[in-house]
């Protein structure tokens, strides 16, 4: 799997990180037990700080989606935490309006924005090929 | 973690009375690497040679490793690498006379790390110095100041005057040595980017004194700006007093104040001063943030106001 990086981005780079571990274990393009690169590589690749990188994979192992076996290195944990389906329901809920809000007030309706979502849906579906082909 | 370099209340001037650093305190632990920021005149070179031992604060201390770079300057050297944009190499000599120079100088010398890296950097020993363009040339230079495997390693504005490209190659370079030896490093630089990737702290220098000392990611998700329509306040000392402000300043017909805090925090914390909760409060990139926090040109002004 691939990660990019953007200095001046929205996000600080670990964040950012986090971000797209997360998305490719969401899109399934990252699968329970695979095994992700070192942070020391990692932090090679990208030309970021080491440091950076492990306070990245710390926060995501404190969330439980990775885990670091001593002397194996870091995957994809078996078990994904479930997060109470109700709680997630209101985050997603919450995300959603702000998306709304955002769209209708730069001058978007409900139909442009159900577009985005499915080219999004799409997006993350593509990536998942990429790493099958 | 022990300290590394120690700044104590560091006052240096030029010219009589008019001090580049007033009272300069900050330390690096064990690992850590520091970006120093401030515009330019703001003392980061005068700080990085005092840490060196190539200049004497006027008041206060300095200490690497726990000792004088000025009385000790061979058994501080010795950990030592450093890189300066403006650094002179003698123009005669080859690469192989330069490497063997240091080699004398440094019994740590690492011949392997030398090897490798002549070879990432695509560099002949038997190549002049005056030859060399100037990216090439700072390669050399960071190799002369990373293959003794220093504790501590000080750059002065290494990516200046140098193409993205040869900036990049140094950046890999540099973290390549924080992921094999983890050595402290200082270094300055005005590429904000760069400063993100190497990251870890940052401590701005404006006038005179450490404005901003604080962990690079709290820099992004705890400081915001808040852009208040000049009316709504009546002048910039009346943001300053509202807790967790940094700085104020008139930029058109808006009040620009960076707080520390989460926009949303933010936003309630003025709501009672202001009397309104539309205040628009943004994180905004690293580049922008030092805009805010040392830009514009009635600082001198404004600092007499807060000091």
């Amino acid at each position: 799997m691939r990660l990019f990086v953007h200095p001046s981005g929205d996000l600080p780079l670990y964040r950012q990180i986090m971000q797209q571990i997360a998305e490719a274990i969401a899109g399934a393009r990252l699968k329970p037990g695979d095994k992700l690169d070192s942070h020391r590589d990692l932090a090679e690749q990208l030309v970021i700080a080491p440091l950076t990188v492990k306070k990245a994979y710390d926060e995501l192992e404190a969330l439980g989606y990775i885990e670091t076996q001593r002397g194996r290195g870091t995957f994809v944990c078996a078990k994904l935490p479930r997060v109470s389906i109700e709680k997630q329901r209101e985050q997603l809920r919450a995300s959603a309006r702000s998306l709304l809000s955002e769209a209708y007030l730069s001058g978007f309706d409900y139909n442009a924005v159900l577009k985005i979502i499915k080219d999004a849906d799409a997006e993350i579906l593509r990536g998942r090929l990429k790493e099958i082909s | 973690m022990s300290t590394i370099l120690e700044f104590d209340n560091i006052v240096r001037a030029y010219k009589k009375g008019v001090p580049v650093l007033n009272g300069v305190s900050f330390g690096l632990a064990e690992g850590e690497v520091v970006g120093l920021l401030g515009r330019n005149g703001a003392g980061k070179t005068t700080l990085i040679r005092i840490a060196m031992g190539l200049l004497y604060p006027q008041k206060g201390g300095v200490h690497v490793f726990g000792l004088s770079p000025t009385d000790d300057p061979v058994a501080v050297k010795q950990r030592i690498g450093y890189v300066s944009e403006d650094q002179i190499l003698p123009g005669g000599s080859s690469i192989a006379e330069l490497i063997g120079f240091h080699r004398y100088l440094f019994p740590r010398w690492d011949v392997d790390l030398e090897r490798q890296l002549l070879d990432r950097f695509g560099l002949s020993r038997t190549a002049k110095i005056k030859r060399l363009s100037k990216g090439e040339a700072r390669q050399v230079a960071l190799l002369c100041a990373i293959c003794h495997r220093p504790e501590l390693l000080l750059l002065d504005e290494p990516g200046g005057g140098l193409d993205p490209a040869a900036r990049r190659e140094f950046l890999e370079a540099s973290i390549q040595l924080l992921n094999r030896e983890g050595s402290a490093i200082l270094f300055s630089s005005h590429h904000l980017s760069d400063v993100e990737r190497l990251g870890g702290r940052v401590v701005l220098l404006d006038q005179g004194r450490v404005r901003l000392d604080c962990d690079l990611d709290e820099v992004r998700e705890d400081l915001c700006v808040a852009v208040i329509p000049k009316a709504w306040a009546p002048n910039a000392e009346a943001l300053e007093r509202a807790p967790g402000c940094l700085r104020v300043h008139l930029i058109g017909d808006d009040w620009h104040a960076v707080f520390s805090g989460a926009p949303d925090e933010v936003s309630k914390r003025l709501e009672p001063l202001l009397g309104t909760a539309r205040i628009q409060c943004v994180r905004v990139p690293l580049e922008d943030l030092f805009i805010e926090l040392v830009g514009g040109k009635h600082a001198a002004v404004e600092s007499g106001v807060s000091s």
